[in-house]
């Protein structure tokens, strides 16, 4: 730590839902992770590994039932009060009532900025995902991929460093899903955002990220995490790349639960 | 524009046709069998006696339904004010669910002679309080679940951006429960005419559809009654068409699910 601030901290978290009853769950079992400031990290792991309960917790939407989670410096609660993070989910969770622009603005709003100072920046921000075109839009007239831009839009709006994204592109099809990869390696590019990713599919993680961060259920802990050695600059060659294969193989075996191989990776109390 | 109205035309010429052949039926029968009026009257004479009656019948729907509308105003008030009470207070919830359940087993019209010695028998006061009391429920219930059916990916992004309660109220409950609103007002509009005209059978002023259609059977004069009916019938249309008039464009995105 010493001095410097970690995106996200997580020193020893656990989260036990019911606990001491008999129906007890061990979402979490002392989970230690730490996320650089603009870097990007992949939760990746099987149903009922965590990962989401583990983005839940950094983004204060549940709490801890031990073990200590800071993000940006400061607790939870107090992130999320002050804003310091955006989150997108697998829903893009539109307000059908509002068309595309204020959409995007209904962040800004909860802020209190005024009329035209939210304006601006929501249509920055819709020419940034490629939807200005759109802005005046309704919700339902958009594709899935569409509405999924917005919805990141949306995340970014009020500038936070954070960005928290729960299986964003999961209820996408192969191809709009790997366009809007490319489309927030981009993002992520302009803005230099912390990002923070759960999702189940192994070459998503491996495309997006610098590290990926293996989980397993029952309980959910970390098992493993996979440093992503593919540089910054990242296009379609990327993912044809031996050491984009090379880096999938790696995953694919931390899921399984292999020890040692590719040699590029690190225990966890290492990190 | 001309090819919007050939469309809508598709739609409006089978119910039509089939109200034609229904009359066509109808008046052949009257004719054929010789049934007298006092059983069934023909279309033939409803339609004389109604169009001969036309201010009449006029008058006589704009009194009803007048008490309709105002039962339904205060009907609906009082729903959406409870709707609120009960998605803010569990208590104020856990009481009205029962006690909604149960009072709609209640035949409340059957509550009129009372509330008519109650209040003023010859005022309209009576008729709009069954009323309201009939649109209260359907519109309770519906706003009700409109406030609490809120998708929770929804609820969970309002958090994420620190929405205190209030403004989750105001920018995502309330809009969620716009077009449960409308459901409850498709319900609650026709049964507002339905009640203030059932109403009018258990005294008060005379001049109403429900007070004119009794005393016009009374005395024998069928061909009128019917024609009352008739007005009876084009008032609840009217109340439903408004509803669905206002839904419509007010609420261009009930239907769609777009951001499931």
């Amino acid at each position: 730590m010493s001095g410097h601030e970690h995106a996200v901290s997580a020193d020893g978290v656990w989260k036990i839902f019911n606990e001491g009853l008999s129906n007890e769950v061990t979402a979490l079992q002392d989970v230690h992770l730490t996320v650089d400031t603009g870097e990007f990290i992949s939760l990746i792991g099987p149903s009922g590994c965590g990962k989401s309960t583990l983005l839940r917790v950094i983004a204060d939407l549940t709490d801890a039932t031990r073990g200590q989670m800071r993000v940006a410096g400061v607790t939870p609660p107090e992130a999320r009060e002050k804003q310091l993070y955006g989150m997108a989910f697998q829903q893009a969770a539109l307000f059908d009532w509002r068309n595309v622009r204020r959409n995007v603005e209904l962040p800004l709003e909860l802020q209190g900025w005024n009329k035209d100072k939210r304006k601006e920046r929501a249509m920055e921000l819709l020419e940034m995902v490629q939807l200005a075109d759109f802005a005046e839009h309704r919700p339902w007239e958009l594709s899935g991929g569409m509405q999924q831009r917005v919805a990141i839009a949306r995340s970014l709006a009020v500038d936070p460093p954070l960005l928290l994204m729960d299986e964003p592109f999961g209820a996408l099809d192969e191809m709009t899903r790997e366009r809007m990869q490319n489309e927030l390696l981009r993002i992520r590019q302009e803005t230099g955002k912390s990002i923070v990713f759960v999702t189940h599919s192994i070459p998503e993680a491996v495309y997006l990220s610098d590290r990926v961060v293996v989980m397993s259920p029952r309980p959910g802990r970390i098992t493993d995490v996979v440093p992503i050695p593919l540089g910054v600059d990242r296009d379609e060659d990327t993912r044809e790349s031996d050491a984009f294969y090379e880096s999938v193989t790696a995953v694919r075996e931390a899921l399984r639960g292999h020890v040692g191989g590719a040699g590029m990776r690190a225990r966890v109390g290492e990190v | 524009m001309s090819e919007a109205w050939a469309d809508r035309l598709k739609f409006v010429w089978p119910p039509v046709l089939i109200a034609l052949v229904f009359l066509g039926a109808w008046q052949l029968l009257v004719v054929a069998r010789d049934i007298k009026p006092f059983v069934l009257p023909a279309p033939t004479l409803i339609a004389e006696n109604f169009f001969g009656g036309l201010d009449l019948m006029w008058g006589t729907a704009y009194y009803t339904g007048t008490t309709a509308l105002l039962g339904l105003v205060f009907g609906t008030i009082a729903g959406i004010v409870m709707a609120l009470l009960a998605q803010r207070f569990i208590v104020v919830n856990n009481l009205i669910t029962p006690l909604a359940a149960g009072l709609a087993a209640v035949p409340i019209i059957a509550l009129t002679p009372i509330l008519n010695n109650m209040f003023s028998i010859t005022s309209r006061t009576p008729r709009v309080l069954v009323t309201a009391i009939i649109v209260f429920f359907p519109m309770l219930v519906n706003v009700t679940r409109g406030l609490v059916q809120v998708q929770p990916v929804q609820l969970e992004l309002m958090r994420s951006m620190n929405a205190q309660p209030r403004t989750v109220l105001r920018s995502l409950r309330v809009p969620n429960a716009i077009p449960f609103f409308f459901t409850g007002m498709k319900i609650a509009a026709p049964l507002a005419v339905i009640a203030a005209l059932v109403a009018e059978y258990f005294g008060g002023p005379q001049q109403g559809l429900g007070s004119r259609i009794a005393s016009s059977a009374a005395n024998t004069a069928y061909g009128r009654a019917w024609a009352y009916v008739v007005a009876a019938i084009i008032t609840g249309l009217v109340f439903y068409l408004i509803v669905v008039a206002v839904e419509r464009w007010t609420t261009p995105w009930t239907g769609r699910t777009s951001s499931a």
